[in-house]
């Protein structure tokens, strides 16, 4: 199982450092746009990596036989995905109730 | 500031950090807010950012070498997210003055326990050798951390060490391990309600995590070299004044 954790921390953990290290070097060659998108995918992938770890772990403890832990880590999974939930659709509400001030603004 | 100048605090603070044996929230913060002027819940939301990078990649090499105990991190983390969830919540509506007169007592009591700390023993035990009791305190504790950091954007584990070593009986390094576990979890639940609320800036976030997962490398591969519990002792003096200087001016009325 160890292993197996380890794995899925390291696999989100690079992807995100990653795309944030070229979010910032794309910052540095004036690339603003670039850098912008590539600074979302980080933080998006930094995002999904405690998710994977969990859902990693919860299958990892039922397959041994450890309902008990297992329950436990698929209870802390549905929490969190209910919070990242939350935030994407509070972020979706509220990009749309900024949207009209911001056609406004656009000529 | 530009991407190169975040990027460089972003490796000083994980440098220290890995020395230091905390998280980088203690002094991303303050840096952040106090000396940068960014305003302070896009500061925790940046430092929590943080937070996930650095203990996701320490946690999967502390995991791979079997020194965290994950049995007990995942029931303790049931009342760390709910407690960051409920903190973040809190931080949203909490007067910026208040979250900054908190974190001062936050820093000085990280600084204390960096001060009782050089004088600290070790032990080299290995995870799931030990008899786990006091769960109550444990979960307890745990709570509290998960709210500081949600509250505050700090990994919390200076509230959690405590109970986990003399409350739950388990040795100190497996505590530390499994507290760092169990942080980056934590450390996403706040984030996402600060995502939410639309306080989370990735282009400020990404040069910081790039800096410290730098930094903390760096710092790992020094501290054999290093005389870490001298540098406790100076850091600790820092935190007093970085903790004193926002009490000092959140008082007087700044936010």
């Amino acid at each position: 199982m160890n292993r197996l954790v380890s794995r899925a921390l390291w696999a989100g953990t690079l992807t995100g450092v990653g795309l944030c290290a070229a979010a910032t070097l794309a910052h540095l060659a004036g690339q603003g746009e670039v850098a912008a998108r590539l600074a979302r995918l980080g933080v998006l992938a930094l995002f999904v990596t405690p998710p994977l770890r969990l859902a990693v772990t919860a299958g990892a403890f039922w397959r041994e036989g450890s309902r008990r832990h297992a329950t436990a880590a698929f209870v802390v999974l549905l929490l969190l995905l209910g919070a990242a939930a939350t935030a994407a659709f509070g972020t979706q509400a509220s990009e749309r109730a900024l949207a009209p001030a911001v056609r406004e603004r656009t000529p | 500031m530009t991407s190169a100048a975040l990027a460089a605090f972003g490796a000083a603070a994980g440098l220290l950090g890995a020395l230091l044996g905390i998280g980088g929230g203690i002094l991303i913060v303050p840096a952040l807010s106090e000396l940068l002027g960014v305003p302070f819940r896009h500061a925790v939301a940046a430092s929590l950012v943080v937070i996930i990078a650095s203990s996701s990649a320490s946690s999967a090499a502390y995991v791979d070498r079997g020194a965290a105990n994950i049995r007990v991190g995942v029931v303790l983390e049931l009342a760390t997210v709910a407690g960051s969830l409920l903190g973040s919540a809190v931080a949203g509506v909490a007067p910026v003055r208040v979250l900054k007169i908190l974190f001062a007592a936050v820093a000085l009591y990280a600084a204390t326990m960096l001060w009782v700390r050089r004088h600290a023993g070790s032990d080299s035990a290995e995870a799931g050798a030990e008899a786990v009791h006091g769960w109550l305190p444990g979960l307890s504790a745990s709570a509290v951390a998960g709210a500081i950091s949600g509250l505050l954007g700090v990994g919390g584990g200076l509230f959690k060490m405590p109970a986990m070593t003399l409350a739950m009986g388990m040795p100190f390094k497996v505590a530390a391990a499994t507290s760092n576990f169990m942080i980056g979890v934590t450390a996403a639940a706040g984030a996402y309600v600060y995502f939410a609320r639309g306080e989370l800036d990735p282009q400020l976030a990404a040069p910081l995590v790039v800096g410290v997962f730098a930094g903390s490398l760096l710092g790992s591969t020094l501290l054999p070299r290093l005389p870490a519990r001298r540098l406790q002792g100076a850091f600790a003096v820092i935190l007093v004044f970085l903790g004193g200087r926002m009490a000092w001016l959140a008082a007087l009325g700044g936010s």
